[in-house]
């Protein structure tokens, strides 16, 4: 069953380098097509260099979608990700 | 068990460059990704040692296939020259991607599990990602 879910989130902290990788690790683990959107500004969730292009921070509200089989997964582990990874002192 | 990781190897003139980049690869990527820095001459200046990338590339291949990048000019001779070399080279891909930002897509996308196709892709893409 292919599906399309997306999810909100508003960033405790800063997207550096190594959430972006730990987001484009997990993401490249899906199936489905998965993407994150900061304003306007839409990028592969799987490309690492694009997250980190995002130049996403903290306070900012991102919108992960994805679209595939495992689209409501991978949404939920790409939140759980961007909530842990992005924790002041985390 | 979990199946093999595709390797990288990274070959520049300069060691620290090598190490420097080998170093954010792996922080970025959560480590679990074989990279190996291939830099600097045998004897420790600037240039590239076909005997540390031959090491490289085995010490990379866990049998996924390795992914190979060069920094520049010389360095791709150099590695061209290892594999014709090297006995069975099809698992192994010279790819033409920037240093730093292929070296970190390369490794991500080894560390989500991708081929050597997608790999070395991930690495050629890096050159069309804008910074600014």
């Amino acid at each position: 069953m292919s599906a399309s879910y997306e999810q909100e989130i508003t960033l405790e902290g800063d997207l550096h380098a190594r959430p972006a990788g730990a987001l484009a690790v997990a993401a490249g683990r899906f199936a489905s097509a998965v993407s994150v959107t900061a304003g306007s500004h839409t990028v592969d969730a799987k490309s690492v260099l694009g997250v980190m292009g995002l130049g996403a921070t903290s306070g900012q509200h991102l919108t992960v979608s994805a679209a595939g089989p495992d689209a409501r997964e991978a949404v939920a582990a790409l939140i759980t990700i961007l909530g842990e990874a992005t924790k002041v002192g985390g | 068990m979990s199946p093999a990781l595709v390797g990288i190897v990274l070959v520049s003139h300069s060691a620290e460059l090598a190490q420097g980049a080998v170093h954010l690869a792996e922080q970025v990527s959560g480590g679990t990704v074989t990279i190996i820095a291939a830099g600097g001459t045998d004897d420790g200046d600037l240039g590239t040692s076909a005997a540390k990338v031959s090491r490289g590339l085995s010490l990379a291949d866990s049998g996924a296939g390795v992914v190979v990048l060069p920094d520049m000019g010389s360095a791709v001779l150099t590695v061209r020259a290892v594999l014709d070399d090297y006995g069975d080279a099809t698992g192994v891909l010279l790819v033409d991607a920037p240093f730093v930002e292929g070296a970190v897509a390369a490794t991500v996308t080894a560390a989500a599990g991708g081929d050597v196709k997608a790999v070395a892709a991930a690495a050629e893409e890096a050159r069309h990602v804008r910074k600014l």
